[in-house]
């Protein structure tokens, strides 16, 4: 099924990703991420946003190193059954753009489908999953568990 | 109906807001460092505070069992210079410095993702004077305790 609609698309790695706009809370320009002792990889510690508390999560282990981070990505993904909210690092321009959303014709890791804009296809990031994969305890601390 | 609803569901860009935090307000908390970085407890769990000294001369007489905490939290071995001891007195927190007591700074949950051992470590984040705190939980460290793991007694 063909959906139009509104997409924000980001630089993550070396490839563009895109993520549905009503999954995108904001766009944060480079803020203090406080950081404590904790057990998860990939998470850097947290921003503070309105009085509250958004998690920064590290793709980087993902989708390979990102340059200095120029913003961060606030979305809500599925995580242990409820939504979350979240704070991407990322480097390069985000953009909001119109487009279409179409099936993959195959499965990729991370790539819940495709956006078509502008003559392009951006690949459409599954968070979900990426959430999921990244977001784990680390092994010195699993072992404890 | 479905479109109407289906359309409410794309709220746009850079308007939407995150959900409110859940905030609430903590009781008086004892601010102390270890291992660098700063770390809160509430300070109607603290039976009182030691030095280094006043517990090497109390040392023949009742002494609590300690941890190392920046060295459990995954800060390597800290420096103990004071020991937090926890009521009802049985148990102590070793670490580099108690700073003061802050009256009731704001406090929210530990986000669900951190979902390992630091949800027993802490009760959840003080957001005071533009730092994030994790207050300890004591009762985690009051059975981590109980159960020898990690004492720093010799």
């Amino acid at each position: 099924m063909n959906d139009t609609t509104r997409f924000v698309t980001f630089p993550l790695g070396d490839e563009r990703y895109a993520l549905d706009s009503s999954q995108v809370a904001e766009l944060v320009m480079p803020s203090r991420v406080y950081s404590f002792p904790h057990t998860m990889q990939s998470l850097e510690g947290v921003l503070v946003r309105r009085g509250g508390v958004i998690p920064v999560c590290d793709l980087r282990g993902a989708f390979g190193k990102n340059a200095e981070r120029n913003l961060y990505v606030v979305a809500r993904c599925h995580f242990e059954g409820r939504v979350e909210t979240v704070a991407i690092p990322v480097s390069g321009d985000c953009e909001l753009v119109q487009g279409e959303r179409t099936e993959s014709p195959e499965e990729v890791t991370f790539v819940a489908g495709l956006l078509r804009t502008g003559g392009k296809t951006v690949p459409l990031l599954d968070l979900d999953k990426v959430v999921a994969h990244c977001i784990q305890p680390a092994l010195q601390w699993e072992a404890n568990r | 109906m479905a479109d109407a609803m289906k359309e409410n569901e794309r709220r746009p860009l850079f308007v939407s807001r995150p959900s409110k935090a859940v905030v609430a307000t903590a009781g008086p908390v004892i601010l102390f460092t270890a291992g660098g970085m700063r770390f809160a407890v509430e300070a109607n769990e603290v039976e009182e505070i030691r030095d280094r000294d006043d517990r090497a001369a109390i040392r023949k007489l009742k002494e609590p069992e300690s941890i190392d905490f920046a060295q459990h939290v995954g800060l390597g071995a800290g420096k103990l210079e004071r020991f937090v001891v926890l009521k009802p007195g049985e148990c102590s927190l070793g670490v580099t410095d108690v700073e003061r007591m802050a009256s009731l700074p704001r406090m929210v949950p530990l986000p669900r993702v951190f979902l390992g051992a630091e949800r027993q470590w802490y009760r959840g984040l003080l957001l005071l004077e533009n730092e994030v705190i994790p207050l300890v939980r004591t009762e985690y460290w009051r059975k981590r305790l109980a159960k020898g793991t990690g004492a720093t007694n010799e």
